[in-house]
């Protein structure tokens, strides 16, 4: 592991403490294919419900994280459209999805310590299921339009994701002897989770290792099995400090640490200095320093997954195993809720339960560690959320309290 | 000009060069006249030293095979008529670095082979539903295959 290249990016500085933030309520937009419905009616449905489930009325959220960057921005004046409410709301861009489902309970640690907010709803959701025919490559659309991608990648048809993670994914069975079936496990692990979900939209569809190696290649190394879902759906969560989360409904999840990593290369995956690896070689070891564990002590990890081998390769840049050895690693039952090594994406993922982008995997470990998950890992206590954007990686180290 | 989806911006200052030199058959990437290495994608300076000259240079166009998909089935409407097509990334014999995403064509998809010799080739790239084409770099094995050596 020493010999690898560290020098293609680098951590961020987080300004937070372990247990500053308490997560007090989760909730999901319905999940589903095409159903025309609108983001911001899909986030509304997911804050209402995370109110509920926190137990605290509308007009006591001063505080709103969402998605700039993404389109699904659900902002104040949407909050108070939908619940009728007037009190000022302190207002983020740097919440939603994706990376951001990790690190917006560090713009509420600011808010809570500056006193802008007390408490704070992160919410994301998306309706690409609906939107897809209007998309140039579907979720492709961001790198249709982007000026080198535009004009180095696009034209020779690298593009969109698929094309750019089955290249990833034939370097790394290269590089480190990386098989099918591998990939298969990961992608089986999601379905089987699935299956006991009623919440994900592949419930009632199972796959065994053996559909998924008789499945076609859609992007020769990869099938459509290892690609993510394109849903309508999303979630959202509530955060206060731990002092007042001893008021409320639910028994508090604490934020115990969180790590940003970043890569030199940007979204140009294709320059990436080490082109197998992903920027939580950067992002895991900080969050974890912080919430003074190690890899060890993870009882259940959910990982932004829009393709099984960006699984593999954060499961082994996290340090859940060697470089390299995350294709033996994952084979079996290492994934599996009930006696795995390491549960996995115990909701199903993005390439079972729903692409929503990251949001339901953080509702899924705060879910599991209040022992309420439908594939509950028993005794769940310390849970982790990786997220990915391909710039950048996050971690969110959460942990039951009391 | 900035055509549409999928054809590159030949337009703006950063991606002109490579285009024209595409035209020309040349292959020419960006050098940094300060610490004399190639900076791939271009940038206003570079991102390795600060240099503030960033010059396209001509180069081989040899290069080995660094990875590659095949798209079976083009979903996206402008490669339809291509799949099934290999698209991937060389890595140039003058700096390894530097990985050019392109098309590898002159070869069954199934007889390409990791880090194998390959060498540019200037074809005329058109796409479906969108009119006209474009002189593109794109690469071939740069051996002949073993059974006619």
């Amino acid at each position: 592991m020493s010999r690898r290249r560290t020098d293609w990016g680098q951590a961020t500085p987080l300004d937070i403490q372990p247990d500053e933030v308490a997560i007090v309520g989760v909730g999901e937009g319905d999940h589903s294919k095409a159903s025309g419905r609108t983001f911001t009616e899909i986030s509304a449905q997911a804050v209402e419900r995370a109110l509920e489930d926190a137990g605290l009325a509308p007009d006591e959220v001063d505080g709103l994280c969402y998605s700039g960057g993404m389109g699904a921005r659900f902002s104040a004046e949407d909050f108070h459209a939908h619940f009728g409410t007037k009190q000022e709301i302190f207002e983020s861009p740097h919440g939603g999805g994706m990376a951001w489902a990790a690190t917006a309970p560090v713009v509420a640690a600011e808010a809570f310590r500056s006193g802008r907010a007390r408490n704070m709803v992160n919410v994301f959701a998306v309706s690409w299921a609906t939107d897809r025919k209007k998309m140039t490559g579907g979720p492709g659309e961001f790198h249709a339009h982007e000026p080198h991608k535009k004009s180095f990648e696009v034209p020779f048809g690298w593009f969109p994701q698929p094309v750019y993670f089955a290249t990833i994914a034939r370097r790394h069975a290269f590089e480190y002897g990386t098989r099918p079936e591998q990939l298969g496990a990961i992608a089986v692990a999601c379905r089987r989770h699935a299956n006991m979900n009623p919440g994900a939209v592949m419930h009632e569809k199972p796959l065994s290792l053996e559909d998924y190696l008789a499945r076609p290649m859609l992007v020769d190394p990869l099938r459509m099995e290892d690609c993510c879902l394109i849903s309508d759906g999303g979630g959202a969560y509530v955060m206060t400090t731990p002092d007042r989360a001893r008021d409320l409904r639910k028994p508090p999840v604490l934020v115990a640490g969180v790590g940003e990593g970043h890569s030199a290369a940007g979204t140009y995956w294709s320059q990436q200095g080490d082109f197998t690896a992903t920027p939580q070689v950067f992002s895991a070891p900080a969050a974890f320093e912080m919430a003074g564990i190690t890899p060890a002590d993870v009882d259940l990890l959910t990982l932004y997954d829009p393709f099984t081998i960006v699984a593999l390769m954060q499961i082994e840049d996290m340090g859940f195993c060697e470089k390299g050895a995350g294709g033996d690693f994952v084979s079996g039952n290492t994934l599996h809720f009930d006696g795995g090594v390491l549960p996995y994406n115990t909701h199903g993922g993005l390439l079972s339960h729903a692409y929503v982008l990251g949001i339901a995997h953080v509702v899924e470990v705060v879910r599991q560690l209040r022992g309420e998950g439908a594939a509950q890992v028993p005794g769940a206590e310390i849970g982790v959320y990786g997220g990915y954007t391909g710039a950048n990686a996050t971690t969110l180290v959460m942990r039951r309290g009391t | 000009m900035n055509r549409p989806f999928p054809f590159p911006d030949t337009d703006a200052p950063l991606t002109r060069p490579f285009w024209e030199a595409a035209e020309r058959e040349e292959l020419a990437i960006p050098r940094c006249d300060a610490c004399e290495r190639f900076h791939w994608y271009p940038a206003e300076r570079c991102r390795l030293c600060d240099g503030e000259t960033l010059r396209w240079t001509p180069v081989s166009g040899r290069g080995t095979l660094f990875s590659w998909s095949v798209v079976e089935r083009a979903w996206v409407k402008a490669f339809a008529s291509h799949a099934p097509y290999a698209a991937g990334l060389v890595a140039l014999a003058e700096d390894p670095a530097v990985r050019l995403v392109t098309r590898i064509v002159d070869c069954d998809p199934a007889d390409l082979r990791m880090e194998m010799p390959v060498r540019a080739v200037f074809r005329p790239l058109a796409f479906d539903g969108v009119p006209g084409e474009i002189v593109a770099p794109l690469f071939a094995p740069a051996t002949e295959p073993r059974s006619t050596e």
